[in-house]
């Protein structure tokens, strides 16, 4: 018999999580609520006593100071009830953890069926219709992909029954079978792959069947007990054929044409040659390079002893459903590759992006969750996943434009660091050999993320698992990380992976590859609940597992350490060399696959990319005379949404945990400015450290993805170098998120161009990087970054996002204090600029508040700045310079205020100093978002030191820092453009957003 | 000089080890990382370690057991089940323990804080959700109190330290509050950066504890938690105006700057005193 204790805060305590949905549902909904208290449901679902359920109340579940609860209905003079609670198969970890607290307190063990589950209840007080409270509860509490809820009226409410006992189990009525699939026909194989969702594609499907058909392919199924393909093999082979796994996309041959000039070309793979080309050149002669191009992430020497691990992945699907439950899973998820890469590495640094519609849209469209609420999630989301990883987040971005309302982006990013030797084994280097054991290692196997798309429209039973929608549980990942690392650096670890896309089935597929085969005996894998069909098994995507092979005789010391965490391991199978992928339950065979299948020549993708260059598109530069209010101009310009302070964000994530922070997210007197980068130091006790920092310039793709691209890439260097990177140690990842490529005369007719856009965007990522020398240590592409979007009239609009690159840059550095941050030091101290400005307004910020675009996007010119770059990192290793800021989107007016912000102090600032004012207005020179260009501030002493370093270079002595809070800018004449007071320009700065918490 | 050892707990989603471990070190101490299921079970998993061979205990910070059904609260049941003799007489020693964030909130919910009277088993005050309803980093201004028996905070009197936390709110009931007061249990208090009290407010008080609450330690000043985070202090780097710092110490000529973080001290007092008294 199950029962249910409800707990709440005592009435004299404040209710911090009722007065925030109380003061949401004002700001959001414009709904006044008198008062909203919460009350927390723990069901149990287990046989107790009333004696043991009143020892678990008041010895674990009830604080005597802060708390009441009771095991009969709490809720009273409510004027009406929300309760909430997760559907069958969501991860509930707050109920799993009150399950092993009881269990451990008492001293029993739960049967299979026996659970706790978590839901609450919420005591609505105030004068509000049923369908304001229905608003509240669907749109600011629930969401009906993951949650189920009810709303009580007063007098509908029984005291005595309450909610009654709602027991969220999971009964699936199901044998577990193996199908088997014609091949009849391609015709035929195409249609069930069709029905089954299987998604095999097209061109692959004739090769699928070609290979099932071949004589001994057959004698050899024969033999294993099996003839027609099985559902468990196509739907490996549909794994490990699918983009995600396989990259199809950057894989694809595409022919390109620019529509003006005439001119085609073949290009034959971009990510072998923009990507891995230019990587493996780079590496030759930068010998910090240490593995790349083959690893779940990429590893960079950080010094003698230790290597560092970096990769960046995108959440954005799962994330534009359930925010909170996608962003969770991303951040998680991505912390799982520097753990599965080498023989593991600990976890030290995790970094996000987020590309959302408008917060405040009042449009006509209709996603489906609002930008406002899918921020606040995927914030939350990021929060959680990190903090209670204890993994610090000192770094991120966000950024508004509607074309993200189709789909939103989420950029996740991890860092991680291993001893460069573990036993005398290089770490990075891993293998799986025949006899090595395959463990699983973490979660539990269910239903999550099978087929995940199609699934998210499909109809709910009362006991069906939302399995689609994950919730990233960083408990149970954080104990495994624990544990993992200890069993490797007793040497016990062959090779390690993780459980990502595709679950086992690209795990053990990848990493049965070194051995050349492997057998699995699926009713061995531990599941959350009974009746999952053996593919499910197989390729479920059920998150916190990681794959470990092992000797056999290392077995028993790796258990008794898993044990000792916490944690669930499971020896699964084995690897061998019999060049065949074997899969079994209850020892019979329900899948043999060669090894070499998936390495036979599949059709390449191919694409169409048409290139309309702008001016052939109409793009031309605006016509605007210069402002005669440049006060008024800035201090707008400082509230726009992409140029505001959104320190709120960064204010939710622990920058702080392990100890390293020298850089923090916000730099400055008052701690409230954005820093270029963050800096930690994750070796304590050592003084190198770690520079990392992320851009994204997605409006200039509206001119051209080449110069996008070029400019993302140099802005990142620059804010790596501000703080003190070492220019000969750029570490790069690149994050594409593009809109479909594939052309379709009604679905996506600019499907062409698009693809143009990818290629262009690709050249630019080789060209630059070779320029700079950046190595590509990761990267990953997501593609269809579109969505269809209801509107007023019933019609679907599609909304693509801009084409977008998040480009990371780390540099390893050898002594942290000589790190410098971007606010202004000191009164008296000299303002110098670095860099030319040039007439490049098109896509800049300016340009977009007056409504236009422009076509003069920034270009960047690697050899002219490059020595710049070399120069500046000299200086300030020599200790010359006292503060340095990358100039970035809005230019030079922004970027001096936010100086002068930052130091809380003034400046004074003579614009014909500017290198390349000479031919440009006022308004360019302010506004211009030209690449290449620094700020930075010397003290008057080091002035000669400073300026020598620079001999013969585009480098202007501006201005100086001043006393008084003044921020002056100054044209010929000592005329005044700009004279305001900097707290004035910070209070712009923080208006939009200065409210939130 | 004799050797003091110091225990710094980890397992099931603590988090700020290391750098206890490392801050501890610095100290001076020998310090161990030591899992709670190795506590528990001494020998199970290879190494048996014995609490009676420590001196210094620290629950360090993080998210033990998720934090699920109030920060701290699992962890207390399972330690007060499995472990509650042992940390008795660890007590009773007369050796030290140090509870921080997620730490101290384990100690108030195991009710070694604020042990009126010796009673080491009641909850009598609580760390509950921070008046924002948010989890927030900020650094803090802390005031120590010099009449308080604590012997982390021996001759200290202010110091600026990270908070991370979302259910750092100090409360208690009135009386109990007084009580602690009275009794300069109160260690540590949320201040404005000329040390003036933060009367509750934000930002200087980052939670809204009552009275600006930050740490208290029991009557016998050898148990002491607070949810300000000394070991992310273990560098001069940590400080988030160390650039700043610097560069006004190089204007006046002073090339020389100080490599530890200030939060050591605390860890030093407790490795001085343990040194003095076994």
């Amino acid at each position: 018999m199950a029962s249910r204790l409800e707990i709440r805060l005592k009435k004299e305590i404040t209710d911090a999580e009722g007065a925030g949905l109380r003061r949401k549902a004002r700001e959001y909904l414009g709904l006044e609520v008198k008062d909203i208290r919460v009350i927390r449901v723990l069901t149990i679902d287990a046989d107790l006593h009333t004696d043991q359920l009143e020892q678990i109340r008041t010895n674990i579940f009830t604080n005597p100071v802060t708390e009441e609860s009771s095991y009969t209905p709490l809720p009273e003079d409510f004027d009406r009830l929300i309760w909430i609670g997760f559907r069958p198969g969501v991860r509930d970890t707050a109920g799993s953890t009150a399950a092993e607290a009881i269990q451990d307190f008492l001293g029993i063990t739960f049967t299979a069926d026996q659970a706790v589950y978590t839901s609450k209840l919420y005591e609505i007080r105030g004068n509000l219709t049923e369908r304001q409270v229905h608003k509240i509860a669907s749109e600011l509490l629930a969401n009906e992909l993951i949650q189920q809820w009810k709303i009580y009226s007063r007098d509908e409410w029984r005291p005595q029954q309450g909610i009654g006992i709602l027991v969220p189990r999971v009964l699936l009525d199901h044998e577990p079978r193996v199908s088997t699939i014609s091949i009849e026909s391609d015709q035929e194989l195409r249609r069930i792959s069709l029905e089954r969702n299987l998604a095999l594609q097209d061109r692959d499907i004739p090769i699928i069947r070609q290979y099932f058909l071949r004589e001994d392919v057959k004698a050899d199924r024969k033999r294993a007990g099996l003839d027609l393909p099985t559902d468990v093999e196509l739907e490996y082979i549909s794994q490990a054929r699918s983009d995600h796994c396989n990259h199809n996309t950057f894989r694809g041959l595409f022919r390109y044409h620019d529509l003006a000039t005439g001119h085609r070309e073949i290009v034959d793979n971009l990510f072998k040659s923009c990507i891995e080309a230019p990587t493996l050149k780079i590496k030759e002669e930068k010998d910090w390079v240490i593995s790349v191009l083959w690893d779940n992430a990429g590893v960079g020497r950080f010094d003698d002893n230790y290597y560092y691990v970096i990769t960046g992945e995108t959440h954005n699907s799962p994330s534009n459903m359930e925010a909170y439950g996608g962003a969770i899973t991303g951040i998680v998820g991505i912390y799982r590759d520097p753990l599965g890469t080498g023989k593991g590495a600990k976890l030290i640094l995790g970094m996000y992006g987020y590309c959302v519609g408008p917060r405040d849209y009042r449009g006509e469209l209709m996603p489906h969750l609002h930008p406002r609420r899918l921020l606040d999630g995927v914030i939350e989301g990021v929060r959680d996943g990190g903090n209670k990883s204890g993994i610090p987040t000192p770094f991120g971005l966000l950024l508004f434009d509607e074309g993200f309302m189709g789909k939103c982006l989420v950029f996740v990013t991890a860092l991680g660091i291993m001893p460069a030797e573990i036993r005398g084994e290089q770490s990075h280097e891993k293998t799986t050999s025949p006899g090595d054991l395959i463990i699983m290692s973490g979660g539990r196997v269910g239903k999550d993320g099978i087929h995940g798309v199609t699934a998210a429209s499909e109809t709910y039973g009362e006991h069906t698992p939302a399995g689609h929608v994950q919730i990233g549980d960083p408990y149970t990942q954080k104990k495994m990380h624990d544990f993992l690392l200890e069993v490797r650096d007793e040497g016990l670890i062959s090779f390690i992976t993780d459980n990502g896309g595709g679950g086992l089935s690209s795990s053990i597929g990848e990493s049965a590859r070194f051995s050349n085969g492997c057998r699995v005996e699926l009713d061995k894998v531990p599941l959350k609940y009974q009746g999952l069909d053996q593919w499910e098994i197989w390729v479920s995507e059920s998150q916190e597992r990681m794959t470990i092979a092992l000797k056999p005789e290392h077995a028993n010391r790796f258990m008794e350490l898993s044990a000792k965490h916490s944690v669930e391991s499971t020896i699964i199978g084995e690897y061998n060399d019999t060049g065949y992928l074997q899969l079994q339950y209850n020892n019979k065979t329900c899948a043999y696959v060669r090894m070499d299948l998936l390495r036979s020549d599949f059709p390449q993708w191919e694409f169409d990319a048409e290139w309309t260059p702008p001016e052939i598109r109409g793009l031309t530069e605006p016509v605007i005379d210069g402002p005669g209010n440049h006060n008024l101009l800035l201090k707008a310009i400082l509230s726009r949404p992409n140029i505001c302070g959104r320190n709120w964000v960064a204010r939710q994530y622990d920058h702080e945990v392990q100890g390293g922070s020298v850089i923090k997210p916000l730099v400055g007197k008052k701690r409230d400015i954005p820093s270029d980068a963050a800096v930690v130091r994750p070796i304590l006790g050592s003084k190198s450290g770690i520079a990392v920092t992320q851009a994204l310039n997605p409006f200039y793709s509206q001119i051209d993805t080449y110069q996008m691209t070029a400019a993302t890439i140099d802005e990142a260097v620059r804010k790596a170098l501000a703080v003190g990177g070492d220019p000969d140690h750029l570490g790069g990842v690149d994050n594409f998120c593009w809109p479909t490529i594939e052309y379709h005369p009604t679905k996506n007719p600019d499907g062409k161009y698009k693809a143009a856009q990818l290629v262009r965007a690709n050249w630019a990522l080789r060209d630059y990087c070779l320029a700079y020398g950046i190595p590509l240590l990761s990267g990953k592409d997501s593609m269809y970054v579109d969505g269809n979007l209801k509107g007023p009239y019933g019609e679907r609009r599609k909304v693509s996002g801009l084409p977008t690159l998040l480009f990371t840059v780390c540099s390893a550095i050898k002594d942290v204090s000589m790190c410098v941050t971007m606010d202004a030091k000191s009164p008296g101290d000299l303002v110098y600029i670095l860099g030319d400005t040039n007439n490049e307004l098109g896509g800049s910020e300016f340009y977009q508040m007056m409504g236009s675009v422009g076509i003069n996007v920034p270009k960047v010119d690697a050899k002219g700045f490059w020595p710049h770059y070399l120069a500046l990192a000299r200086n300030i290793q020599e200790g010359l310079v006292s503060s340095c800021h990358a100039v970035s989107r809005g230019g030079l007016a922004v970027h001096l205020a936010l100086v002068a912000m930052a130091g809380e102090l003034g400046m004074q600032i003579h614009l014909p100093l500017v290198p390349g004012a000479s031919e440009l207005s006022v308004t360019q020179t302010l506004y211009s978002e030209s690449c290449g260009r620094f700020i930075i501030t010397v003290t008057p002493e080091k002035k000669e030191r400073f300026e020598k370093g620079f001999s013969g270079m585009k480098i202007g002595k501006v201005g100086i820092v001043t006393e008084s809070p003044r921020f002056s800018i100054m044209d010929r004449g000592d005329v005044a453009v700009i004279e305001e007071d900097v707290q004035a320009l910070k209070e712009a700065w923080k208006r939009p957003f200065g409210e939130l918490i | 000089m004799r050797r003091v050892n110091a225990l710094v707990l980890t397992g099931y989603g603590l988090n700020c080890d290391y750098e206890t471990d490392f801050s501890l070190k610095l100290a001076g101490a020998e310090s161990h990382r030591i899992h709670i299921n190795e506590l528990i079970a001494p020998g199970r998993y290879g190494a048996s370690p014995k609490l009676d061979d420590y001196h210094i205990l620290v629950f360090g910070g993080g998210f033990s057991w998720a934090d699920d059904h109030g920060a701290g609260v699992l962890m207390a049941s399972k330690l007060k089940h499995h472990l509650g003799a042992p940390i008795e007489r660890f007590i009773e020693d007369g050796k030290l323990i140090l509870g921080i964030c997620n730490g101290f909130q384990a100690l108030v919910n195991l009710g070694l804080l604020p042990g009126f009277d010796k009673k080491y088993d009641e909850r009598r005050v609580a760390l509950t959700h921070n008046d924002s309803g948010n989890f927030i980093d900020t650094w803090v201004h802390l005031k120590f109190n010099p009449k308080s028996p604590c012997v982390f905070t021996k001759g200290l009197y202010d110091m600026e330290l990270p908070v991370r936390h979302g259910e750092g709110k100090f409360y208690g009931a009135a009386e109990d509050i007084e009580r602690l007061f009275a009794n300069n249990l109160v260690v540590a208090q949320y201040a404005d950066e000329n040390g003036h009290e933060a009367k509750g407010q934000w930002p200087h008080n980052p939670n809204g504890s009552l009275e600006d609450i930050a740490g208290i330690c029991d009557p016998s000043g050898r148990i002491f938690g607070l949810m300000p985070h000394p070991e992310a202090f273990n560098h001069f780097t940590n400080h988030p105006d160390w650039t700043r710092k610097k560069d006004s110490l190089l204007r006046r000529g002073i090339e020389t700057i100080p490599e530890d973080g200030e939060g050591i001290k605390v860890f030093r007092n407790a490795v001085e005193f343990i040194r003095n008294s076994f």
